[in-house]
C-alpha cells in the first residue's frame, strides 16, 4: 500500500541554523546553497525569529525519507506516515 | 566536483573600485585557506608601521575553507587589520586576528565568493558595502550613520532579504573610540581591540552580504560521511541539553571559579549572577549557521528600571564579572550596559567597564582628581558608572581620555595598567580571565604570545581545569603531534608539573590558525568533540588533498610564523610577551588568599617559573628565546624567506 508522509514544521523550535537547506541542497545537488535547496529561511528580523519553509513543488520528500528532517538538530522538523494516497502536506505547528 | 577555489575580493573605499583574483593554488595548499591565506595577504599588501586608523589600513574578512557547509558547526569569518590598541609606552600597535561565528554573514560571503574580502582607503563620507554575489557596491549610509547596530542591521535585512548576513558596528566606532568593536548577525561580537574604530575611521558603517553562489567539496560523498559522523558524535554528547537550553550562560558552574574576582563570597555570587538569574532572563538560545549546539543568546530583562529591555549576545559572564568589580548586586543593571554595547554602541563591555572600575577607585584614592576628570565627580555608584559610559562611547569630556584604553591613562595621569587589580593587562588589553582564580592554563600563557591578547578561537580541552593528563594526551595526540613532541609537553619539570604549558602553548596556537582557517569553530574542540586528526578529514574532502593531522598542524604553525613576524615588522619581540604584574600579587578574597597555581592546582607559579615556560615556548617554535621572535632558519623552514627582512638587522 502507498503512504502519504506528512512533512511538519514546528516553527517554534527552529533556531535558524540553516542545517536543513545545506542538507537538502546537497541531497539535490552535491553542493551547500540554500537557494537550491527546496526550504527557504523565513527570518522576522526584529525577534530574530526563523522558521524553515517548505516549497511544496520543489520538495520531493527525498523518497520518503526526508533528509532535512534527519538532519535538523533542534526537533524543528517532523514527519508522519498516513496509509493512502501517495502526497504530501506541508503544515506549520 | 571542482576543488574548492578561493577568491580575493579588493574594494578600495576611497576611488569605490572593486577588483577580484583567484587565488593562487600553491598560496591556498600552503596557508590552508580562509585565514592563513588572509594572513599572507596583508603580510604581503600591508605598509608597515602605519597608524590604524590611516587610510591604507586594511580590513581583512575571510570565512574559513568550511564556512558554508554543513558540518558540526563551522560559521567562522576571521577579520585581520592593524588594530588601534595603543599597545606600549612608545605607542605600537598589533595586527591581529579576530573571529566570529553568526547565522548568516560568514556563509554569505562564502557563496558571494568573497573568499577574502580586503578593504582599504576611506570613504568621503558614510557608506556600507553591499555584496550581492559579484555586484558589489558602495552605498550611501549617512542615514544610517548615527543609529544604532541593531537598527541598522534590521534595516538592512529589511532592505536585502532574510539570508543577508550583516557586520556593523555603532556610535562607538563611528567616534573612533579604540575599544569600539563590530557586531556580526545582531549576536556575535568581532574585533575587540578596536576592528568598529577602524571601519569608523573608514567610514564604513556595514557590510550587507548576499550570496547565491555554490559551496562545493572535491569529494561530496566523504565530505558528508565525515560529517554525518561527527554530527553524530555531537548528539550524542551528554552536555548537549543543558548546552542547548542556556548557550554560554551553561558554563556558570566553571565560571564562577576560574573568573571569581575575589572581591563577594562565591555563594553571594552565585545568589546575585548566579544560574538562576541567568534562568530568568534568557528566552531563546540561538546558534550560528550550521551548529549543532547554540551559544548566543536572545535576553528580556524582567522587573526593575529596565523591565521589558530585550538584548541580543552572551551578556551573563561579562556582567557577572564587571558587577562584581563594579559592586553592583542588581544582574538587570549590569546586562542594560551590555545591551547597550551590543546592540547600539558597538563598544567592548569589557574594558569599558574594567577602566570605569579602575578610575573611580583611584579617583576614590586620590591618585585622579576633579581637575583631571574635567570637574566631574567619580563616585562608585551606578549612576557614575553609567555616565562614564556614555562619555567613552561618545568621546565625551574625560570619556575622551577612557575612549584611548589603558595607556592614555598612563600617559595623561601615570596610571599604571600594571596597577589594576583583575584580569591583568598586556600590549594595551585587559584579559577576560585571571590566571589566579583560573590557574596557569595554556590560554592564559597565549593571551601574552599572540599578537593580539585575547583567545580568538584558541579553545581547547585545557580551557576547562582539571582535564586529565589522559584527556589531554588523547586531544594532542588527535592533533597528529609524533611522539618526541608529545614526550616534551608531558615531561615532568619543577616550574611546571607534568604538563608543560608552555610547549603545549606553542601547537595550541597552531590549532588556533588551523580552526580559524577552516572556520570551524573551537567550541567542539573544548568539549573534546573534535580533533585534528577529524578536521583534517573534511580538510581533504573538501578541497581534494590528502594530508596527515600534523601537515595540518604544521601549516597552522607556517600561519603562526607570518602572524608574529609581521608583528616583529612593528617593533614587538619578547618584552612586550609580558605576563601582567597581577598574576604575582596574591588576590586576598572571602574564600582566602588565592595566588597564581600551575594547571593542575598543585605549586605556586613564580615570575621565575613564568620565564622558564616562555623560554620552553619559544625554544619549542624554534625561536630566538632570547628575543621571543622567528629566525631566519626557521621562516626558511617554512618557506617564508620573504619575510626575513622584517626581521631585525642582526636576525638576518
Amino acid at each position: 500500500m502507498e503512504k502519504a508522509i506528512k512533512l511538519c514544521v514546528n516553527a517554534s523550535m527552529c533556531r535558524g541554523c540553516g542545517s536543513c537547506q545545506l542538507a537538502c541542497s546537497f541531497a539535490k545537488a552535491k553542493v551547500f546553497n540554500p537557494y537550491k535547496s527546496a526550504i527557504r529561511l523565513d527570518y522576522d528580523p526584529e525577534s530574530g525569529h526563523t522558521a524553515p519553509a517548505i516549497l511544496p513543488l520543489s520538495c520531493n520528500l527525498c523518497g520518503g525519507f526526508p533528509t532535512c528532517v534527519n538532519i535538523c538538530p533542534y526537533d524543528a522538523l517532523s514527519t508522519e506516515e498516513k496509509p493512502g494516497l501517495n502526497y504530501k502536506i506541508l503544515v506549520a505547528v | 566536483m571542482p576543488r574548492h577555489e578561493e577568491w580575493i575580493v579588493h574594494v578600495d573605499l576611497t576611488s569605490g573600485k572593486v577588483t577580484r583574483n583567484k587565488v593562487p593554488d600553491q598560496v591556498q595548499s600552503d596557508f590552508i585557506g580562509g585565514s592563513g591565506v588572509g594572513w599572507k595577504l596583508i603580510a604581503d599588501i600591508l605598509t608597515p608601521g602605519i597608524d590604524a586608523f590611516s587610510p591604507d589600513n586594511y580590513i581583512c574578512f575571510n570565512p574559513g575553507v568550511l564556512t558554508g557547509t554543513l558540518t558540526t558547526g563551522a560559521p567562522k569569518t576571521t577579520v585581520i587589520t592593524k588594530y588601534p590598541t595603543i599597545s606600549s609606552d612608545d605607542g605600537k600597535q598589533y595586527i591581529g586576528e579576530s573571529t566570529t561565528g553568526g547565522r548568516f554573514f560568514g556563509a554569505a560571503l562564502a557563496r558571494a565568493g568573497c573568499h577574502h574580502l580586503l578593504i582599504t582607503g576611506a570613504a568621503p563620507s558614510p557608506v556600507y558595502l553591499r555584496i550581492r554575489d559579484q555586484n558589489i557596491e558602495l552605498m550611501d549610509a549617512q542615514d544610517l550613520w548615527g543609529q544604532g547596530i541593531e537598527k541598522v542591521t534590521n534595516e538592512l535585512v529589511r532592505r536585502e532579504g532574510p539570508e543577508t548576513g550583516v557586520v556593523c558596528i555603532g556610535t562607538a566606532g563611528e567616534n573612533k573610540v579604540r575599544l569600539a568593536l563590530a557586531i556580526v548577525d545582531k549576536t556575535n561580537s568581532l574585533g575587540r581591540g578596536g576592528l568598529g574604530a577602524v571601519m569608523g575611521s573608514k567610514n564604513l558603517k556595514a557590510i550587507a552580504v548576499n550570496g547565491t553562489g555554490d559551496v562545493t567539496v572535491a569529494r561530496p560523498e566523504e565530505f558528508m560521511a565525515i560529517s554525518q559522523q561527527l554530527r553524530e558524535k555531537v548528539l550524542q554528547w551528554p552536555g548537549r541539553e543543558h548546552w542547548i537550553k542556556l548557550g554560554l550562560a551553561a558554563g556558570w558552574d566553571t565560571f564562577k571559579h576560574t573568573q571569581y574576582p575575589g572581591i563577594w563570597s562565591k555563594d553571594r555570587w552565585e545568589e546575585l549572577y548566579g544560574e538562576q538569574k541567568r534562568l530568568e532572563a534568557v528566552e531563546e538560545v540561538i546558534p550560528c549557521n550550521s551548529c549543532m549546539l547554540s551559544c548566543r543568546l536572545k535576553w528580556k530583562i524582567k522587573g526593575g528600571e529596565y523591565d521589558g529591555e530585550v538584548g541580543f549576545g552572551s551578556p551573563f559572564s561579562k556582567s557577572a564579572t564587571s558587577g562584581m568589580l563594579l559592586g553592583v548586586e542588581d544582574y538587570r543593571k549590569m546586562i542594560h550596559i551590555v545591551a547597550d554595547a551590543n546592540s547600539i554602541s558597538g563598544v567592548d563591555f569589557y574594558t569599558t567597564t574594567r577602566m570605569i572600575d579602575f578610575v573611580t577607585k583611584m579617583y576614590q584614592e586620590g591618585r585622579l582628581t576633579k581637575e583631571d576628570t574635567g570637574g566631574l565627580e567619580l563616585k562608585r555608584d551606578y549612576d557614575t558608572y553609567l555616565q562614564l559610559y556614555k562619555m567613552t562611547v561618545a568621546r565625551q569630556g574625560f570619556g575622551e581620555i577612557l575612549a584611548d584604553g589603558w595607556y592614555r591613562l598612563k600617559k595623561e595621569f601615570g596610571l599604571d595598567p600594571q596597577d589594576y587589580w583583575y584580569g591583568g593587562i598586556c600590549k594595551g588589553m585587559d584579559f577576560i580571565y585571571d590566571a589566579r582564580p583560573s590557574n596557569f592554563h595554556p590560554l592564559m600563557m597565549s593571551f601574552f604570545t599572540r599578537p593580539r591578547p585575547h583567545h580568538g578561537g584558541s579553545h581547547t580541552r585545557t580551557n576547562s581545569r582539571n582535564k586529565t593528563i589522559q584527556e589531554i594526551y588523547e586531544q594532542v595526540e588527535g592533533w597528529g603531534l609524533p611522539k618526541d613532541i608529545l614526550d616534551r609537553i608531558f615531561t615532568e619539570a619543577p616550574y611546571t608539573g607534568k604538563f608543560n604549558v608552555g610547549r603545549y602553548n606553542c601547537y595550541m596556537e597552531d590549532m588556533m590558525e588551523v580552526h580559524n582557517s577552516l572556520g570551524i569553530c573551537s567550541i567542539f574542540s573544548q568539549h573534546g568533540l573534535l580533533f585534528g586528526k577529524d578536521m583534517v578529514r573534511l580538510y581533504n574532502a573538501v578541497v581534494g588533498e590528502d594530508i596527515s593531522a600534523f601537515e595540518l598542524v604544521k601549516r597552522g604553525d607556517r600561519i603562526f610564523n607570518i602572524t608574529k613576524v609581521i608583528n616583529v615588522r612593528e617593533g614587538f619581540s619578547r618584552q612586550d610577551d609580558r605576563p601582567p604584574e597581577v598574576w604575582f600579587r596574591p588576590m586576598d578574597s572571602p574564600e582566602g588568599r588565592i595566588e597564581m597555581h600551575d594547571y593542575y592546582n598543585l605549586h605556586v607559579i613564580t615570575r621565575e617559573d613564568v620565564e622558564k615556560l616562555l623560554d620552553d615556548y619559544y625554544e619549542e617554535r624554534g625561536w630566538d628565546v632570547e628575543r621571543g621572535i622567528p629566525t631566519k632558519e626557521k621562516l626558511a623552514s617554512l618557506g617564508l624567506q620573504q619575510y626575513v627582512d622584517a626581521l631585525p638587522d642582526a636576525e638576518r
